[in-house]
């Protein structure tokens, strides 16, 4: 799994975060490609970018092998992400893309999944149940 | 809507372990990628 940051900052701005602040969170250089989109450009082929403010919101886009948008969220500023759940979206996509089956409701790793079939149409919960409060 | 949909072609520069460089998205063909926006450096979340 690769990763793109992008934001509206220069190249040297992301230089500078990275060297002064980020390193000292993480111990580490930023591992991937941090992409300066000065222009918006990017943010809008995404339909992130917020004209008025001129930057990009929490735009997250799943991008497969195939190139295809398999999964997006979208924040406003103030709140940050949950890299878990992408996690959770990334393993559960690669398991469909994988057998074909389909991932139910709250899947994790090593939970059931289900294969799509007609005799199955109406009958969902005498394989899948969803976990009892 | 972009779900189901090819992802937008771009090309840009971008600052990446000490170097800066140009980036495709062509160049993830064939993996898995996760593409991140987010509102600025040095904001605080």
């Amino acid at each position: 799994m690769d990763v793109l940051s992008v934001s509206v900052d220069s190249v040297y701005s992301h230089k500078v975060w990275n060297e002064t602040e980020l390193i000292k969170m993480t111990g580490k250089d930023i591992p991937f490609p941090m992409v300066s989109d000065q222009t918006g450009s990017i943010g809008r082929l995404y339909g992130v970018y917020d004209e008025e403010a001129g930057v990009n919101v929490r735009g997250r886009f799943l991008i497969d092998p195939e190139g295809v948008v398999q999964a997006a969220e979208i924040l406003s500023p103030p709140v940050g992400r949950n890299p878990e759940e992408l996690l959770r979206q990334i393993k559960a996509y690669q398991h469909h893309q994988k057998t074909g089956e389909v991932i139910p409701s709250g899947w994790k790793e090593g939970d059931k999944t289900i294969k799509p079939h007609a005799g199955l149409a109406g009958k969902v919960w005498e394989v899948w149940q969803p976990p009892k409060e | 809507m972009l779900v189901t949909k090819k992802a937008p072609a771009f090309s840009a520069m971008a600052f990446h372990q000490g170097k800066i460089r140009r980036v495709n998205l062509e160049d993830y063909k064939g993996k898995w990628l996760v593409l991140c926006f987010y509102p600025g450096d040095f904001t605080f979340v």
